[in-house]
């Protein structure tokens, strides 16, 4: 179940960004993401659970490019989206790897499964209420102020989680 | 690099993308991203509280014996969503059946139990701890614990039952046992004729010999029977045990040295052991059941080992045995210990050496070529030279071939003392 999850996700992130890319008239980049997601499955039929770190960097970088080209935004994000979800699921398939034949492997894949497309939804629905809600007037301060309370939520976080 | 680091690098990175070129389409890439990492924090388990407990089938077995470990892990702190639970087993030990590694979920207050079958070969195993690697369900945050849940096992050698090791010893101890003690008195077998004294009982009366004379009576006297003072030297040098292709005799060494204690135990002697390997592990000697316990655990975790100090028999520790004792050395025996073991013989002990025999054992498994035959007899000669001049220096030597079963040959060459032993009284 992981795994087909895994290869869904990993098609929808190399898909998306290939369709983005080749709508935008960059038919080579296209086939380099359809390639991507191709070494990404095979990578993780090797057992070279490292490259999904790599996967998820290639295909944020792709997406990155492609919205600072003015490329769909949309594709671009599932794009993302589509690295993100492979990522989580690779090493998830791994640490059940390690599971006993007897454990209840089913039960974690679906609640896991459950948390994570719950968690993907709401990022995408997130970003596409920002992408869809414009604020016309925002004082500099305002803005400002916003940014840095951004990113000191941001570093709470991230020390949060580096503390376990 | 960690996740929630690797995520932190991307959605810093998207955000100040999106800051320094004022587009909000970056913040919108972040998003999953900042939802995923806050996902992480909101699900991060709380105190994480392990407790443990191991139970063994049983503490004390024989090799390739399965034993049953089972592990219960009780969780007195929050819920945890994923848990991986790895129990370290002690190397050379085998997980036949079973898993020692789980995944699982548990919930608070709750137990989880799980049990594997192990294997292995002679030997002292603790079982320590149990790692724990807690996780929330995206690995966000993940803590690993170690949870002491001690246990031992060990493994035995496995003891041949011995009928009767016939030793005779000089010296033996004030105590009623098996071991003739050249000395007249109550026992079973014959001594000599001595004058009748006034309360020997009248069956005691040598009738031919006092027949001879006209007003003296004669009476048999008996040869008494004591305990014995016994040190056994397992020989455990690595020069002296291994062999080419990984083959060692010994564990062979071992399993001899078990049933002899076995033995004389048995008949009630004092015994004690002596590995002389690396370094030397001594069991002071004792008597019964409890003795021969302390001896198999000594044997349990002896290993062969090489050295300086010990790479010959030149540095046994003689003091260590009463004088006039027994001696027992289990040893494949080579040239360079002659002199030793004439020494100890010269010091007054009694000694038995029970050798493995290292060319047949080596034999067994070379290829039968003409050139390893022509090889092996000539080393079998001279071996056969040394063993006889260890027995001129008046040392019983009991030439064992591995590939006979040591209780049969115990059986046929010492269940009684040597003819030689028995005219010499010595």
């Amino acid at each position: 179940m992981t795994i087909v999850a895994m290869i869904l996700s990993i098609i929808l992130g190399a898909g998306s960004l290939a369709y983005g890319y080749f709508q935008a008239g960059m038919p080579d980049p296209a086939r380099w993401s359809v390639l991507l997601g191709i070494v990404w499955i095979l990578a993780h039929w090797r057992r070279y659970y490292w490259f999904s770190g790599l996967g998820l960097l290639l295909t944020l970088v792709a997406a990155a490019y492609g919205v600072w080209n003015n490329f769909t935004t949309i594709w671009m994000l599932l794009g993302a989206l589509g690295g993100l979800l492979g990522w989580d699921l690779s090493d998830f398939a791994m640490r059940l790897s390690y599971a006993a034949p007897t454990d209840d492997i089913q039960g974690m894949e679906r609640r896991h499964l459950e948390r994570a497309g719950i968690v993907a939804l709401l990022g995408l629905g997130l970003a596409i209420l920002s992408l869809v809600i414009h604020i016309n007037r925002l004082a500099f301060e305002v803005a400002v102020g916003l940014i840095l309370l951004a990113a000191l939520g941001l570093t709470r976080l991230v020390i949060g989680l580096r503390k376990y | 690099m960690s996740k929630s680091l690797l995520l932190g690098f991307i959605t810093y990175s998207l955000v100040l993308a999106g800051i320094a070129s004022v587009r909000g389409e970056f913040i919108a890439l972040a998003l999953p991203f900042v939802v995923y990492l806050l996902a992480g924090f909101l699900f991060a388990p709380g105190e994480v509280k392990l407790e443990a407990t191991r139970h063994l089938s049983t503490e004390r077995t024989s090799p390739d014996s399965e034993v049953d470990v089972t592990v219960t892990v009780t969780n007195h702190g929050s819920h945890l969503e994923e848990v991986l639970l790895d129990d370290v087993v002690p190397a050379d030990l085998r997980v036949r059946l079973g898993q020692s590694r789980h995944l699982i979920r548990l919930p608070k207050d709750s137990a989880y139990t799980f049990t594997y079958k192990v294997t292995g070969p002679r030997g002292g195993y603790g079982f320590e701890k149990v790692k724990a690697r807690v996780n929330d369900h995206l690995r966000m945050t993940s803590r690993e614990v170690q949870i002491e849940a001690k246990g031992q096992l060990f493994i035995f050698p496995p003891v041949l039952r011995l009928r009767h090791v016939a030793i005779r010893p000089r010296r033996t101890r004030v105590y009623a046992g098996t071991i003739p003690a050249r000395v007249g008195g109550s026992g079973t077998e014959f001594f000599g004729v001595r004058e009748y004294h006034p309360g020997d009982p009248p069956r005691a009366i040598n009738w031919r010999a006092s027949a001879h004379q006209e007003d003296v009576l004669y009476a048999n006297e008996f040869q008494q029977e004591r305990v014995a003072d016994v040190g056994i030297i397992l020989d455990g040098r690595l020069r002296m045990n291994e062999f080419s292709q990984g083959h060692s005799l010994f564990e062979y060494s071992v399993q001899a040295a078990a049933a002899l204690t076995d033995a004389l135990l048995m008949q009630g002697n004092r015994v004690g052991m002596l590995v002389y390997a690396a370094f030397l592990r001594w069991t002071v000697p004792g008597y019964g059941k409890i003795q021969r316990e302390k001896i198999l655990h000594s044997l349990a975790h002896a290993k062969p080992g090489g050295s300086e100090v010990f790479s010959d028999l030149e540095h046994l520790p003689t003091r260590l045995f009463p004088p006039e004792s027994q001696i027992i050395l289990v040893s494949p025996l080579h040239e360079d210990d002659l002199t030793p073991l004439v020494q100890l013989r010269a010091q007054g002990y009694q000694i038995l050496v029970i050798s493995p025999n290292p060319v047949k054992f080596e034999l067994s498994y070379l290829p039968k070529t003409q050139n390893v035959k022509l090889a092996g007899r000539v080393i079998q000669m001279e071996r056969t030279l040394m063993m006889q001049r260890v027995q001129r220096a008046g040392i019983q030597v009991l030439d064992w071939d591995v590939a006979e079963p040591f209780d049969l040959v115990v059986k046929r060459r010492l269940s009684r003392p040597p003819a030689w032993l028995r005219a010499v009284g010595r």
